[in-house]
């Protein structure tokens, strides 16, 4: 034989080996699992990157700043643990535990967008945590902005589950009023009552507003509708008026910093959305 | 000496600091704010390549902030001090500390899904490098400052540990001179080996994390303790300090007792540890630590360690340096025939598969078109540079994605820089705005008075169209407003205002809005007739008043400075420039002069940009406008009718300035 036995051999194996091994590369490059995802939305200095290094350390949260850069850290949640209510659930070995990746987003104002583009690009978003300032929000130059993202946020959810199509899972949101361990912390009841205030009060004004630039006339009539949250035509927000949009919204109080009233409801706030 | 020293993340966790007198966080975050996601002082985005002493200081009120970045890792190290202070070694200090914490714990900042960095051990070359830098330093300016910083740096054993800290250094630097080692070395004895409690669980829970939970309780069972990964990087012998460090650290600080010494590693709900708050646990813990690390130090081998590790630090320094000598040597000299033949055969593969790792060579054409893409859109030459050099920097040494071209990473970083400029930090909601001034909340105090907005600009841009466009907006949602006609100069300014006036009346008569003019003739001066108008709309109940100004070349100093009166007797809410979409590279003059125009506290609030409807894509002023300010756009003028005014829109505007035709 001109080409001798082991000459084909290996070039069979080169042929029939050398595409699986491309593909060997390609799939360990990217992962092919994608755990579900816990998104920390809200303004800045509200707690977001505390809780998520609180949640990591288990203490002891890290000293943080203004964040620039999304940033997720890998978490285990499990509902049927003996710390299932805990986040401090490193050495637990008991029941079954769900890895789940909360992700930290930016909170300052121009940076919104790339906050507002996870939201939406982001694979398997479990629940949305949406962090605010109690001790701050009695004040209009906070409430004002916490409640207009809010706004935003919501409006994405609620288009994203009135858009037909796709059946995706609705997303809960939980607003997280930390820093209770302040003497001017609002507690949760009052949280969300002014945070209904304001937020009826900026779909009010959003409704009477200008069209944004690029919006023709023609659209106008169809793209109404859209455009209004909650109830149709109603007076009031309600957070429950989500709920005909699948959309279930918490308020819970806590802090990061204090034992008490910590953050441990918030974590299995968490857990059952994310095991559930 | 310093305030504070930070290593923190663009993701906002600080991984590693030092704190001699409590800084508020807050100047840091506006520091941030400023310098990294506003861009303020018109900086481009900051690259690594830079120095401490290349980017420009970082002035708050009382401190000075000195930094430095490292792109690929997103770590920004800043030094906090006294602006009274003139310390000449920082720079060298912030740039040697880089180096130094690059080369020992980068590997760890690049691993996903962790914000966690074991650099406990970190405290010892930061000690060292000060000590170093410190000792070189001018010894007599800095002396009498410091011993009054004494006091305020460690709370609970401040006399013990100055006391302490100086026969340490007696002891172990013997070589300096009495004088020296008076002055210098304060904060340096203090925190040879201050890992707090806190620091120990972070070094703790990084490894531990990563295993699986039977992996995890067989390293709890087994008694050794969990050694840090970059402890491997020091020596041996140090390694055994550190260790025996450790121990100690653990039975003194915790106060237990050593029966429970494994478990206590990985138990993170220690209640003592937990309910400390923060600073706190810092500030006390190191304390503490500081005093029995020194005593041992001293006694034992103090003067070893510190030997050991100057010798390290300054081997890495010297590499560093090295590494950067060769690069730039082989940067310059193409290797062989076969090697470069090779290297650009894998180049074009790379550039169309992608994982090809970008180079100022390869960016440089396709940056090129992207800068007379933005010039094609009006936009401003020094904005078009701006955005691309920022682009350029985001983007050097970034790998490109599979099968992702250069020029589609180059447009998606553009779109991202576009929308980071014009996105306006708070956005404005003007009803809602005139409505808490108009009726304040009854828990505040404020009284109840009209809101004022005024409009400037230069000649024939449009203040007048946009003001009846804004007024008929206002009257649409049923407030009363005055208009004053405070173009006191051009003839038939006022002629004009009161023919919008009366068409508005007509327009919106039934929808219950109620508008009227409130001028003065010609000849007056616009500052007091302005001024006039807003006490007369208290008076009568105006809700809005838009005060109209007579149109000013900018680079007129003699028109442009009764501005500044302007702004004092108006005292307007909100100052809207209008700008003309037509207007090309003028338009940067013209932002920056109007906005400096009100004196030093007062700045434009927005920009009006009209005549959209004539440019097409072409809407590059705006951006000229908002690079020369930081000023936001708010509105957008799309026609001749009154309602052809929108909101701004930022997805509009990238879309258009980045739409090819």
């Amino acid at each position: 034989m001109t080409p001798s036995i082991p000459l084909v051999i290996i070039g069979i194996l080169i042929i029939l080996g050398g595409p699986l091994i491309f593909h060997l590369v390609l799939a360990s490059s990217s992962s092919y699992t994608v755990p579900p995802s816990v998104l920390l939305l809200g303004p800045d200095n509200s707690g977001k990157t505390s809780l998520m290094t609180l949640f990591e350390r288990g203490a002891n949260p890290s000293k943080t700043h203004t964040s620039q850069i999304a940033h997720s850290v890998e978490l285990n949640a499990s509902t049927d643990s003996d710390t299932k209510a805990s986040f401090r659930n490193y050495d637990d070995a008991t029941g079954t535990h769900t890895k789940f990746l909360l992700v930290d987003t930016p909170g300052h104002g121009k940076l919104r967008n790339v906050s507002m583009g996870k939201l939406a690009r982001t694979e398997k978003v479990k629940a949305v945590v949406f962090m605010v300032d109690a001790a701050a929000l009695g004040e209009q130059e906070t409430i004002a902005p916490t409640a207009a993202y809010l706004y935003d946020v919501l409006l994405f959810l609620q288009k994203r589950a009135s858009s037909k199509g796709k059946d995706k899972a609705s997303i809960p949101v939980l607003i997280a009023a930390n820093k209770m361990d302040l003497f001017t912390a609002l507690p949760a009841a009052m949280v969300k009552s002014h945070l209904e205030v304001e937020l009826s009060r900026i779909r009010a004004s959003r409704s009477k507003g200008l069209l944004d630039s690029g919006v023709g006339i023609d659209d106008v009539g169809s793209e109404e509708q859209d455009g209004w949250l909650g109830e149709y035509g109603s007076d009031k927000f309600t957070f429950q008026q989500m709920n005909e949009f699948d959309i279930d919204i918490d308020v819970l109080a806590g802090s990061v910093l204090t034992e008490e009233p910590g953050a441990d409801k918030w974590w299995w706030w968490i857990a059952q959305r994310v095991v559930g | 000496m310093l305030d504070a020293f930070e290593v923190l993340t663009t993701s906002g966790v600080v991984v590693w600091s030092r704190t001699y007198a409590p800084v508020s966080p807050a100047i840091v975050n506006n520091f941030i704010a400023d310098t990294f996601i506003e861009e303020k002082n018109g900086s481009i985005a900051p690259t690594d390549s830079q120095s401490a002493a290349t980017n420009p200081a970082y002035r708050s009120d009382q401190h000075t902030l000195k930094w430095t970045f490292v792109k690929e890792l997103g770590l920004i190290f800043v030094v906090v001090y006294r602006s009274l202070l003139h310390l000449s070694w920082v720079d060298k200090l912030v740039d040697n500390i880089k180096t130094i914490f690059v080369q020992l714990y980068g590997d760890q900042l690049t691993k996903p899904h962790t914000t966690l960095v074991e650099c406990h051990s970190f405290d010892e070359y930061f000690d060292q490098q000060l000590r170093e830098l410190d000792r070189s330093s001018n010894i007599g300016t800095i002396s009498p400052i410091e011993e009054e910083e004494v006091p305020s740096n460690g709370q609970q054993s401040a006399p013990g540990l100055t006391y302490r800290g100086r026969t340490l250094n007696g002891g172990g630097a013997g070589t300096q001179d009495p004088v020296s080692t008076d002055s210098t070395p304060i904060p340096t004895p203090d925190a040879s080996r201050p890992s707090t409690p806190g620091n120990l669980v972070v070094a703790k829970a990084g490894p531990v994390a990563k295993m699986s939970r039977r992996a995890r309780k067989a390293q709890n069972s087994s008694s050794a303790p969990v050694s840090s990964g970059d402890e491997s990087l020091t020596s041996s012998r140090q390694k055994k300090g550190a260790k025996a460090t450790k121990k100690g650290r653990k039975w003194n600080a915790e106060g237990f007792a050593d029966e429970e010494d494994d478990s206590l590693q990985l138990d993170y709900s220690q209640p003592n540890r937990a309910s400390e708050s923060e600073t706190e646990a810092v500030g006390r813990s190191s304390a503490l630590d500081a005093v029995e690390s020194s005593t041992w130090g001293s006694r034992s081998k103090g003067k070893f360690i510190l030997k050991d590790l100057g010798d390290e630090v300054h081997d890495i320094l010297a590499s560093a340096e090295a590494e950067k000598a060769e690069k730039a040597a082989r940067a310059e000299s193409k290797t062989g025939l076969l090697g470069s033949g090779v290297n650009t055969i894998s180049g074009l593969f790379r550039n169309i598969v992608g994982g090809k790792t970008l180079t100022k060579a390869d960016l440089e054409s396709a940056m090129k078109g992207m800068e007379d893409h933005l010039l094609r859109k009006n936009v401003a030459r020094e904005a078009a540079v701006r955005l691309c050099e920022s682009v350029e920097k985001e983007l050097v040494g970034v790998k490109t994605g599979n099968f992702e071209s250069i020029n589609a990473k180059i447009h998606s970083a553009m779109e991202s820089s576009l929308t980071k400029m014009l996105t306006p930090t708070s956005s404005l909601d003007l009803l809602r705005e005139i409505d808490s001034i108009t009726s304040p909340p009854v828990t505040s105090l404020r009284k109840a008075r009209p809101y004022v907005i005024s409009i400037v600009g230069v000649n024939g841009v449009g203040k007048s169209t946009n003001l009846s466009k804004i007024c008929f907006f206002l009257l649409q949602n049923k407030y009363k407003v005055l208009i004053a006609a405070g173009d006191t100069f051009r003839s038939g300014a006022v002629e004009q205002l009161a023919v919008h006036v009366r068409n508005l009346k007509e327009l919106t008569a039934r929808e219950g809005g109620q508008v009227e003019l409130y001028q003065k003739g010609y000849g007056k001066d616009a500052a007091a007739v302005a001024k006039d108008a807003v006490s007369h709309a208290a008076q009568e109940g105006y809700d809005v008043v838009l005060i109209d100004t007579a149109g000013r070349r900018h680079n007129d100093q003699r028109l442009m400075s009764s501005l500044e009166k302007f702004a004092k007797f108006a005292q307007p809410d909100k100052i809207l420039m209008v700008g003309e979409a037509l207007v090309g590279t003028d338009s940067v003059a013209q932002a920056r002069n109007f906005n400096a125009a009100f004196g030093s506290e007062r700045a434009l609030d927005g920009f009006i940009i009209s005549k959209c409807d004539t440019v097409g894509d072409m809407v590059g002023t705006l951006v000229s406008l908002v690079h020369a300010t930081n000023v936001p756009v708010v509105f957008v003028g799309v026609g001749q009718h009154y309602s052809d005014l929108r909101n701004f829109s930022v997805k509009w505007a990238v879309g258009k300035l980045l739409s090819s035709n």
